[in-house]
Formats: C-alpha cells, structure tokens, sequence
C-alpha cells in the first residue's frame, strides 16, 4: 500500500483570493493515438471551464473523444498517447505530471465513476475494504476511523443496511448497488470534481433515474462539481446544467441546458436531438436521420468534421473549420451556418 | 381453453387476443402459459436453485403487428424470445407459430416451421460469424433449405443485401470485423430477411448502436415491415423506442406480463405502477419537464429472481402495495379494448396524469419546426451507407 | 484506489479500424521477430533433416566400420565425428532428426483430429455424450503420462509407429479438452444461434462454424505439444522403449551415449542440443502465433 502521495502544492493554489481560478480549466486539450502506422486525433484542441458545483453533462456519440478527453484529464490514457495543451485544477498544471503526482489528485481532487460497476470493483475484495482502501489511500487513518467513515459514505449513497454491506462482495450486490458503492469510492476523500462516463447508461431505466437523483442531491450536499458523460441527451437535459456536444473530437456546441434544447444551433445537435425516439411523436413516424459515419480519425479532411452529413452544408463548411466562438452570452458554437435564431 | 372466440373483444382465460383495428385478425404467434426455468448450479455441480426467468406468459400477436416488449433486467423478455424460437424449448406452454404447435417439434419439422420465424440479436458482431464474408452470412439460410441454384441464391443475397441499403459489391466480400455496428445489424437483418419470413424476433437490436445509426438502423426495421408486410416482436429496455415500432406493448417484471395494450394507451394511460415508474424514468431530452419525482413512483431495488416476491412480484417496491398484494398472484385482465393489466389495484386516469406532469404537446411540436432549416432536408432522410 | 484499467480498445472512442501499439514500427517488428525466428530455425532444421540427404551424399546413419570408431568433432569427413560403432553422427542427427519430427507431427496430427472431434461433439451435444466422452478421456487424463505410455510401448513392442500410438494416449486427452473449452465457448454465441436458427445442420455448423474459429486456438496448441512430444519421445527411448537401435532418433542417441558420458560426452551433448534447439523453436513459435492471433 503506498504511503499517501503528498502532491506538490503551488502557490497559485492557496492564494485563491487573487482571482477566482476555475475549478477545472481545460485549454486546446489534445489528444493523439499512435497506432501502428497511423496517429489517431482523438481529441483535437477543446477548451472549457467546470466551475465548483457545477453540472456538466458532455454529450456524444462514440469516436467524439469524450471519453478520451476525460481520461486525459485523469491521466488514465496508456502511454501510446500523447497528450497536448492545458489543463489546470486550481491553477495547477496536469498535464506532463508524473504519474506519482497523479496520484495524489485521483480521488482527493478528482474522481471518476465507470459504466460498468462490475469491472470497477474488484470482485475477491469485500465491498467495504475497497472502500477503506481509497480512504486511507489519501489520509492517514486508522482501521476503525476507516471503517466508520466507509459505513457513512455507504450511508450517503443510500445503500440499505449499510453496516452490512460493509462486509459483502460485490456479486452479492445488483447492480444499481454496485454502481452506488462505486460512487461511495470515488466520493471517499471529497473530490472536487466527479467524472461520470456513462455511469447509467448499464444500468436499467428506473435505477439510472434513482442513481441520478442520487447524484445530484450529493452534489448540493458536498459541492462536487459533476460532469456527465454520455450518449443521451434526454440524460443531459433533465440532470445538467450547461451542455457540451462533442463530434469527432471537438466541441460543436455549448449553452445552458434550458436555452441549448429551446434553440438548437448546430446542426449536429439537431441531428441528435432529431434522432431520439421521443414518447410524444406517434409510433410508425420515421425519424428523421441523418446519413453516414463520423469521419476517420486517422486522417482529418480540412473544413468542418460534420460537413459531410449535414443537410445545410455549403462550399465554405467544406473549406474552413469553424471555430468555436461564443457568439452569445453564455453559448457556444463552432458553424458558419447555424440554424435557428443564430443564422445569419 | 383455447377455444375463445377470437373475433372482437371477447377473452377469456387472460389471454390477450385483441389488436387495434387495422391489424386483422389472423394470428400469426400465440403464446400459451409459457414457463421457461434454469437450473443454477454450484461450482460442484450440485443444484443451487431454480430460476424462473419467464412465468406464465400468454400473448398473441397477429399478422403485420408490431408486438413490442419491454422490460428491464431480470424481467425475462429475452428468455422470452429464446423460448420462442426453441432455442432453448421452453420448460412448459405451448408456442403455436401460424397455426402449428412448436414445442416438442423434432428437428426437422422445427426446421420446417422455423423457415417463416427469424431473429436478430443484440450484439451485431456477435452474431455473425467472423470469419465468414457477407455474402455467405446471408447466404446460410438458403443453402441449408436448399433454394435455389447457386446463382439464384447470389442473386437472391443481392437484393436482399440492396433491400437493407448495403451495396453487395462494395460489401460482399467484407467481413464483421471490417464493417461497423450498424452494418453488422443490417447485414443480421439481410440474413433473417433471406428466407422471407412472417415474423422476426428482435433482441434489442439497437441497444448497441450509437444514436445516429440507431435511428437510421429502426427506420428501416420500419421501411421494411411496410414494404414486406413483415411481423416484429420487437424487445427492447427503451420505452420511448418501442413506441416508435410497435402497434402494441407489453411491460414485463421479473418473468410476467404486468400489462399488455394498445401503444398510445399505454403511454397516455398506463394502468400498472411499474408502467408509470418506467416512463417517469425516462429522462425526457425537455428541460422543462426536468426531474421527474420518480422515488414517489418506484422505491428500493430488484429482488432476486431466485426467489421473487409471493403474490405480485412488483408489490416490493409499488407505492401503492398493499396487504392483497402479498396474497394474491394478479392476473392479466381486461380492462379496456385490448388493454390488459395484472394489477389489483390498476392507476386511475386522474393518478396518471397528475403525477406525469406531461408537457404540453403543442408546444414541443412549435420548438421542433422552428429549429428546423427552411430546406426540406432533415425530413426522413435514408442514406444508404 | 481500485480504477480499472484504462484500455483504449473497450474504449469507443477509436475508430474501429485503428490498433493499439507502442511506438508504431518497433513493437510490430518485435512480434513478427517473435515469429520469424523460431520458425526460420525449425525450417532450416527440417530442410536438413529431410531434404539435405536427398540431395547431398551423407553418410549413412548406419553400418560404420571398425575403423573409423569414435572420431572426435571436427574430423574430416564426419563434423560430428563417430560413434562407438563407427556411425557418422551428423547423418545419424540428421536421420534421427526425421525420425523425431515424424514423430511429433504424427502425435500431434492424431492428437488434433481426434482429440479435436471427441472435444468437439463433446461440447456441442452436450449432456450424455459429454458426461460419457470426458469420463472416458478423464480415465486417460488419471494415469501419470509417463506410465501409460510406457505401458502402451511395452505391449506394443518398439517401433516408430508404436511410439507414435503411445505418445498418442496423452496428445487426445490433451486436445481434446482444450477442443471442448473452445468449443464450449463458441457454442453460445450468437453465430452459432443464429445458424441453428438459418436452419444448418449440427455437422455444418460444427464444421463451418466452430471450426475455423477453433483453429488457430488448437494450432498453437499443437505447436506447444509438438514440443512436449519430442522430449517424450526421447524420454521412451531413454528408458529403452522407444526407437530400436540401430535405427536413430536423437532420443535413442542420448539414451545410448548416457553410458559413455564420462568419456566421450559429444555423444549425449550433441543430440540434446538439437532437441533443445528444437523444443524451444517449437516454444516460441507458438507463443508468437497465440499472441499474434489472439490480438485481432
């Protein structure tokens, strides 16, 4: 068992009555896969803040470097990756620190819960001695002190008969329980940040509601900032509070959930949005689709990544990228020909 | 006990007879008291316990109807399926398939009846073999009918390949690890379209795919069943997805059918507590509909199906449980046209309702049109890929 | 903390065609290193054993004359010199060689198509026929290796196709569990539902189906026991049951240096070079072929 890792600790960190940091601010963060004869552009230059208390849900298909991203900034990627730009947690700077200086972070400042709770616990270990062993990875506390402190986190995350569970295995558990000890785990030393990739998405509908509800009350309670991962954007508008899509690695689109889903502006989050079966539309309707793949991310033709699918394409999307730009207060798109109240 | 008048709306014994109007009355699948068990064994081969994983399930599905089934984890809907297509028999009732019983069939009588049932699975790359190129895949079924010459069977695989929007050139000769999911899926759906059967099964066919494809995947699960005159049991953890396929729903829990229906009524007036937990569940992609007070509609977690509640098996965790529910198994009854529920206790209009906090049609529909471009292209738009 | 591991191949994110290595041209040189030289020693050592004579005028492996008993290494004429009979070494390695090749290729050839069927049908009946059959094999599988085929030899009586029989009663067991497992594994998926379902036969599907997609698993196996089958085969011939003299077997060639060993030791070192050369080739070969199979 290592000796808790004693993270170095800059100024910039303490003097927080300088200027407000941002708890999480992430600069053209990039990613890059060396494969055998090719580089995969996982995630190609994104950029944007996660404030404390935060609910940010990061919405995307598979192959949009979300999940990357997040494992970047985790500094869980293999060392087949090399990773650029920025990303600083309360000023500190995370990219290029030793794994040793990682770790240190993982779970005291940052913590990341899983889609699958199965593959997240360790299935010979008791439930509760995984939980005990992330608490006293970080602090120095006796057996008893651990003990209790992982019977009040099981408390927390609603788990019945807490003291119980503290001595069963994990295959004794379903597997919405699981999940909730997992977020026991990852909540143990009070992170800043919680990382959920796809945490419901294994999980059935009716307990994927209770696990959100879960999360958010412990957000109000412990002051976390979370941010979603995943695929659903129904997710995303009834749990975040801020929205990012994400397509073949880069942001698209960024608003408050509430004005993102009244007015829609990049066509590919239309196409999303479009591509939901929805209870309200009547059976038998075709939805609406959009055809072909997200591009190769080996190889990135210029212009804009969505200009080969989108229906409102035009010569200069082709051309050019869009940028992201913050084109009204508070929202965020990258297209030069935006739908809606945006189009010029 | 089977001798029920099909026509109108008269049942009898529980069983569901009635579709809407517009389906016909000719039933192409009738399921009897089915009861499908697996013996658990523990590491030393001793017997652990007995599983029920389907208990008595009866339903009927007619010709060109989409029956869709929905349930979560333990429910039973994919043992369900399995059942069916006697993969395996199930361990009691009976599965009549256009008019001939299948359970018990040896095999090449069950061969002969199954040429008109096909199945598409969950995982589309493991459900192709992958060695094997495309155009075998699709090739199998005839071969082992023996239809056809060989190049009528190309040519057969051809069109088929075209009908799910796969050029045969391009894609003939690929194998699974070289085309992506919602290839996989279609190239599973070509197979089971080969033979040109009455009804296929649909094990959560697009519960693997990413959003885009599945939508691209389900309209032509959609475009095919019009143009063929196909039949779909179509299973599925997805509320909002089932409503899309199916002409009616059945909601399963822990091995039964809670309530069986018509699809708009179920949605708008769903009679059985675990119906109306499942769509409050359903994080709707409308902010302003927001959280839904789901804890007021389900509470706790699934109990084991080793050993499952007596009486309802959902009384563990309905709000409204009371002691009858602990007593007395609910049976499937009829309570409307068609509309069925296993339920003591079944929701009332003004219950649901108030509860669901619909938001108001008219104005989801203003928000939809005004996104869109002025261009007519985001309208059902079928790319082949 | 217990954070799973972060493998980028569950992750979606990669587009489908990508794989994951280290720093590109290296590793991809490695493994195919890890193929190439192993099998580069193994053709060699066949072409020698079995084309070399043919073409080029060795010695014979037998019937040396007193006069040229016991030459040492080097000696002109003979490179490995002579036995205590007069032998040329080097053709007796070289024929002893084919004998021992032979050997394991007939074990193993056996092994595969037998064992492979038995653990085939086994895991795709399943119930009686697969409670019977793995009975039958496990009766096998109880007894010592060693024992039973020297029991099988000693009532056989030397000979080369003895051996292989022998050697056999341990190569079917063995293949015909990790046939079983394979199989087993194949058998649910839903491939294989789906053909039952397209209406093929059980021996279509065992044949099309699970058998392509056993074989790369079986072959790589085969190639490990290959190995294992020729050190067993020396070790018959050690105890006096194998390859009769004077035929020779690189075995045999121990077996009857191991008197001599304190005097003239070439006779027991060279041989078992050659064995060890060739066990270990048989080795890495396959573990070159599983890891390169096994990552698709």
């Amino acid at each position: 068992m290592d000796a808790p890792a004693t993270a170095a600790v800059p100024d910039g960190q303490s003097a927080m009555h300088l200027a407000p940091a941002p708890l999480l601010e992430v600069s053209g963060l990039q990613v890059t896969f060396h494969a055998r004869d090719t580089s995969i552009y996982a995630v190609q230059g994104i950029s944007y803040t996660v404030e404390p208390g935060q609910t940010l849900a990061i919405i995307g298909e598979s192959g949009s470097g979300k999940t990357v991203s997040a494992q970047a900034i985790m500094g869980l990627l293999p060392g087949s990756a090399s990773v650029a730009g920025s990303v600083r947690f309360r000023g500190e700077e995370l990219v290029g620190l030793s794994q040793r200086d990682m770790r240190g972070h993982r779970g005291r400042s940052f913590a990341m819960v899983f889609q699958y709770p199965e593959r997240s616990l360790n299935p010979t270990m008791r439930v509760g001695s995984q939980i005990t062993e992330a608490i006293r990875t970080h602090e120095q506390l006796g057996k008893k002190e651990a003990h209790d402190r992982a019977v009040e986190l099981l408390k927390m995350v609603r788990l019945p008969a807490p003291e119980r569970r503290f001595y069963e295995y994990p295959h004794q558990l379903s597997g919405g329980m699981r999940q909730r000890v997992v977020i026991a785990i990852a909540l143990a030393c009070g992170p800043q940040v919680l990382f959920a990739d796809e945490a419901t998405t294994a999980l059935d509908v009716t307990t994927q509601a209770q696990i959100m509800d879960l999360l958010l009350d412990l957000q109000q309670q412990t002051g976390t900032a979370l941010v979603m991962i995943s695929h659903d954007l129904g997710l995303a508008a009834t749990y975040a509070e801020d929205v990012m899509v994400m397509y073949a690695g880069k942001i698209v689109e960024r608003a408050p959930a509430k004005e993102l889903f009244a007015g829609v502006r990049m066509p590919y989050t239309q196409a999303l949005l479009d591509a939901i079966p929805r209870i309200e539309l009547e059976p038998h309707v075709l939805l609406p689709v959009v055809g072909g793949r997200p591009p190769d991310l080996a190889s990135i033709p210029p212009g804009c990544p969505f200009a080969p699918r989108c229906p409102g394409v035009q010569d200069d999307c082709r051309q050019d990228a869009p940028p992201l730009k913050q084109y009204e207060a508070g929202r965020w798109w990258a297209c030069w020909h935006p739908l809606g109240k945006g189009a010029q | 006990m089977l001798a029920s008048a099909r026509e109108g709306s008269a049942v009898t014994d529980g069983t569901v007879t009635e579709g809407t109007a517009d389906t016909g009355s000719d039933i192409l699948l009738e399921v009897r008291h089915l009861v499908q068990e697996f013996v658990l064994r523990d590491f030393g081969g001793a017997k652990g316990g007995v599983l029920q994983a389907v208990s008595d399930v009866s339903f009927d599905l007619h010709v060109g109807e989409t029956l869709g089934i929905v349930g979560e984890t333990g429910s039973g809907k994919s043992t369900l399926a399995r059942s069916v297509i006697q993969a395996p028999p199930p361990k009691q009732g009976e599965v009549i398939f256009q008019g001939q019983e299948l359970v018990g069939l040896h095999r090449n009588a069950l061969k002969a009846a199954r040429r008109n049932l096909q199945m598409v699975f969950q995982d589309p790359f493991s459900s192709l073999d992958p060695r094997w190129p495309v155009t075998r895949i699709v090739e199998e079924p005839l071969i082992a009918y023996g239809i056809g010459t060989g190049s009528e069977r190309r040519e057969r695989v051809a069109s088929v390949l075209d009908l799910v929007g796969l050029d045969p050139v391009r894609y003939g000769a690929r194998r699974p690890r070289e085309l992506s999911g919602g290839q996989c899926q279609r190239v599973a759906l070509a197979r089971a379209l080969a033979l040109e059967p009455k009804l296929i099964l649909c094990d959560e066919p697009v519960s693997s795919l990413d959003v885009l494809v599945q939508a691209q995947v389900l309209n032509l699960f959609e475009k095919l069943r019009a143009e063929l005159g196909l039949s779909y049991l179509f299973i599925a953890h997805d509320l909002a997805l089932v409503k899309q396929v199916s002409d009616r729903v059945a909601v399963m829990y822990l091995g039964k059918l809670c309530e069986v229906g018509p699809v708009r009524e179920i949605y708008s007036e769903p009679l059985h507590p675990y119906t109306l937990a499942l769509l409050t569940s359903i994080p709707d992609p409308d902010p302003q509909v927001g959280r839904r007070d789901t804890a007021n509609h389900i509470k706790g977690e699934l109990p084991s199906p080793l050993d499952p509640p007596s009486g309802c098996r959902f009384r563990t965790r309905c709000p409204l449980a009371q002691e009858r529910c602990a007593e007395e198994t609910p049976e499937l009854r009829p309570m409307s046209d068609g509309h069925y529920v296993a339920c003591h206790f079944p929701l009332d209009g003004w219950q649901t309702s108030a509860i669901r906090r619909v938001p108001d049609q008219s104005r989801i529909a203003d928000d939809i049109v005004d996104n869109r471009p002025a261009s007519p292209s985001f309208q059902s738009q079928e790319t082949s890929l | 903390m217990s954070l799973p591991a972060a493998n980028i191949l569950t992750t979606a994110s990669v587009a489908p065609a990508a794989e994951v290595a280290g720093p590109a041209a290296g590793r991809r040189w490695v493994r195919n290193l890890e193929i190439a030289v192993p099998a580069t020693i193994l053709i060699l050592l066949l072409f020698f054993c079995f084309i070399w004579p043919m073409v080029y005028p060795v010695p014979k492996p037998v019937g040396g004359s007193l006069t040229t008993v016991n030459l040492p290494l080097w000696s002109k004429g003979h490179i490995f010199g002579t036995d205590i009979v007069g032998n040329d070494v080097m053709s007796r390695i070289l024929y002893g060689g084919r004998v021992s090749f032979e050997v394991a290729a007939g074990v193993q050839a056996i092994g595969l198509v037998v064992g492979g069927l038995v653990g085939l049908v086994a895991a795709y009946r399943g119930g009686w026929t697969d409670a019977v059959l793995m009975r039958i094999l496990d009766v096998f599988i109880a007894f010592p290796s060693l024992v039973l085929v020297l029991a099988i030899a000693d009532s056989l009586g030397p000979s080369e196709t003895h051996v292989i029989w022998a050697l056999s009663a341990f190569s079917i067991p063995a293949f015909a569990r990790v046939s079983r497992a394979a199989a087993l594994r194949l058998r649910d998926q839903p491939f294989v539902v789906a053909a039952r379902l397209s209406g093929s036969r059980p021996w279509r599907i065992m044949f099309q189906h699970l058998v392509p997609n056993m074989l790369p698993q079986l072959l790589t196996f085969s190639m490990l026991g290959a190995s294992l089958t020729i050190i067993l085969e020396g070790a018959l011939d050690f105890l006096g049951y194998g390859i009769p003299q004077p035929t020779a077997s690189w075995g045999n060639m121990i077996a009857s240096g191991e008197s001599f060993i304190s005097v003239y030791p070439r006779y027991v070192v060279v041989p078992s070079i050659f064995l060890l050369v060739t066990a270990i080739s048989l080795n890495l070969l396959g573990d070159g072929l599983r890891a390169r199979w096994n990552v698709r």
